[in-house]
């Protein structure tokens, strides 16, 4: 009766037992079947187990389709301060670039929409409402730009790059504003340009 | 006799072990066969794979086919079924199958949402594929790392800030109204599902907090009896916190309860505007 | 022969003295690994004391070997991010535009470049038309769609117009108008 079984058996538990080795941690890694398998059969079984054609038939195992590509900016190591229990540490609170920077943020976009839409609209291109209208540009892009800069630059990672786009954009916002200054008080104005090279 | 008895003790106790093994092969041959029946409805699944014990080999994706007619109707019951029946590595947590626990929350289909409330679509041409929750750490497989996320959560403090004593003596009242307040808020089971839909959230994880914990600081706002309001709203108020918040919108429309993340947020935006 | 016959009577006179003894022995011994093939599998099986420390230690070294979960690559192209997506691209389109331009502006003297907007006009009426039109296309839509969608956020802020049907139909209808009002603006004017 036993004997009827026991090849049968014999490959099951080495099968397990192989398995058990290729997946588990590091600790059952280390650990060898304590009687050497009896037969050449049974070894052979053990052996196959890491190869793939003896996977099912249900079962393929496919590269990951993102490995190959080289990410931008990959992810670090993880590294977390403290375990499940401790609370992650909260920024000293600064209303400046907070609630007062969102509410400035919001007034001014709201305003851009009459101020891009009136010159044009009504037909009379007076020069302080264009003035208006490019400072308030300068302002919104400065904004968007800075918002991309805290968004993709992470302080703690790139702290030297962030810097240099940080009064890179600075600089950029206060050259173009002395080039508008310019064309502002040389040429025709912003809408007045536009509407004459769009038209043209 | 003793010996006798004992033997055949034995082989009923191997016997149904032994039986479950042969049947797992069966029904994998028949998960593995398209043609095996005249009415099986092959679906193949592809789900993320990597192993911590194997850390130099990259993540991959492995491809699983079953039979849905011998498969529930949910994407955790394939999944259940895949690792009882034809690959027992397979590691994904669960415990509720009803969307009150949180645990299966995984990507399925490009899709945040919870294994347990997502139905296999029934278009078997179509092929799954079951990422883990995006821009996470993996512990293992679909399993990720949220330690991070449960840290951020202590960080609002997510419990009644109430100083002075109850009126009667006994506890803190409140009226239907602000009771009716916290509808939307109080449901939420902190899955992860939002956050990690989060494109912000996904650059920014230090230090921004996400949908989820955003919202869950609004219920603790929005709720009568707190008496902490002004320094909760202190602790939101610097550039990172909240404020990475664009209302990008993917948090309200992958929420697998329904609830709405983004709302909560700009309720607390307007609520410190002025 | 002899000696086997011995060795079963003793065994025998022990099973009858202490039948509980013999069938645990006979199990062990004997029929066990019978059954299961003489394949015995000892589990080594060892604690190990361990400090909150060394563990602590050991959680934060198997960390450090997480990859990431894929993101940007997997995630479903839904109206919510991609229309966010466009509108901070739109938005860079048309501020790198603005600061290019009112920089260039600002060093073309140096250069001796003519950037007034009579030479830039001049320029431009000598094109054909359809590279006009499709010009101003191309200038024009990122300008409409940050407009509208800037409208859009603008709604939101207010905390109005969250449902997720609604967020579905103002994109939409954001990119309609945007790709129409572009389409007007370089066909007609």
């Amino acid at each position: 009766m036993a004997s009827v079984v026991r090849p049968t058996m014999l490959r099951q538990t080495c099968r397990a037992a192989a398995s058990k080795r290729a997946f588990s941690t590091k600790l059952s890694q280390a650990f060898r079947p304590h009687t050497k398998p009896a037969s050449a059969l049974s070894r052979q079984a053990a052996q196959n187990v890491f190869l793939k054609d003896v996977l099912p038939g249900s079962m393929r195992v496919a590269a990951f389709h993102a490995s190959g590509r080289q990410a931008i900016l990959p992810a670090e190591p993880q590294v977390i301060h403290g375990n499940v229990n401790d609370a992650a540490s909260v920024p000293t609170p600064s209303p400046s670039h907070g609630s007062y920077h969102w509410t400035f943020e919001r007034l001014l976009s709201a305003a851009l929409v009459p101020l891009t839409i009136a010159p044009f609209a009504s037909g009379s291109l007076n020069p302080m409402t264009d003035a208006v209208l490019c400072g308030a540009i300068l302002i919104h892009s400065h904004i968007g730009f800075e918002a991309m800069v805290t968004d993709y630059i992470p302080a703690k990672r790139l702290p030297k790059t962030k810097v240099v786009f940080w009064w890179g954009l600075r600089a950029a916002t206060v050259l173009v504003g002395v080039g508008l200054y310019e064309f502002e008080t040389n040429d025709v104005g912003l809408t007045e340009a536009i509407k004459k090279i769009w038209t043209a | 006799m003793a010996a006798l008895r004992t033997t055949s003790r034995l082989f009923a106790a191997s016997r149904p072990v032994f039986r479950t093994q042969v049947r797992t092969m069966a029904t994998v041959n028949a998960a593995q066969d398209p043609a095996a029946g005249p009415d099986a409805k092959t679906k193949t699944f592809h789900i993320y794979r990597w192993n911590p014990d194997q850390p130099s080999t990259k993540p991959h994706m492995q491809t699983y086919t079953l039979d849905l007619n011998k498969t529930g109707p949910m994407m955790l019951d394939a999944l259940i079924r895949i690792k009882n029946e034809i690959d027992p590595t397979l590691t994904f947590r669960r415990s509720c199958r009803e969307g009150i626990c949180g645990s299966c929350a995984m990507n399925i289909d490009g899709v945040n949402t919870l294994a347990c409330l997502c139905r296999i679509p029934t278009d078997t041409k179509q092929e799954s594929k079951i990422y883990p929750l995006p821009h996470t750490y993996i512990v293992k497989d679909v399993v990720p790392d949220l330690t991070h996320f449960y840290q951020q959560y202590k960080s609002i403090k997510p419990y009644l800030q109430h100083s002075t004593p109850a009126p009667n003596g006994k506890e803190y009242l409140q009226s239907k109204e602000d009771r009716r307040k916290l509808d939307g808020l109080y449901e939420c089971i902190l899955c992860a599902c939002c956050s990690t839909s989060c494109p912000s959230y996904w650059w920014n994880s230090e230090e921004y907090l996400g949908p989820a914990i955003l919202l869950q600081s609004y219920r603790w706002l929005a709720d009568s009896r707190d008496e902490k309001k002004e320094e909760r709203k202190h602790a939101l108020d610097n550039s990172m916190s909240m404020y990475r918040c664009h209302t990008i919108l993917n948090c309200s429309r992958t929420c697998p309860k329904g609830l709405n993340p983004g709302l909560a947020i700009a309720e607390i935006k307007k609520e410190m505007a002025f | 022969m002899l000696a086997q016959r011995a060795t079963q009577q003793s065994l025998r006179r022990l099973a009858a003295g202490q039948p509980a003894m013999i069938s645990q022995f006979v199990m062990k011994r004997a029929l066990a690994p019978a059954a299961v093939g003489a394949f015995v599998q000892t589990r080594p099986v060892a604690t190990q004391k361990m400090t909150a420390e060394s563990s602590y230690d050991i959680l934060a070294a198997q960390r450090k070997n997480r990859p990431t979960s894929p993101h940007l690559s997997i995630y479903r192209p839904q109206i919510p991010w991609i229309l966010s997506m466009t509108h901070r691209i739109t938005g860079a389109i048309l501020s790198g535009g603005f600061y290019i331009f009112g920089s260039a502006y600002l060093v073309a003297p140096l250069f001796g470049w003519h950037l007034d907007s009579a030479t830039i006009a001049a320029a431009f009426a000598s094109w054909p038309v359809l590279l006009k039109v499709a010009t101003k296309f191309t200038l024009a839509l990122p300008f409409t769609f940050h407009g509208f969608n800037g409208i859009r956020h603008l709604v939101w802020d207010m905390a109005k117009a969250f449902k997720n049907q609604t967020v579905i139909k103002s994109g939409w209808t954001v990119v309609g108008l945007a790709v129409s009002s572009a389409l007007a603006l370089a066909a007609f004017f």
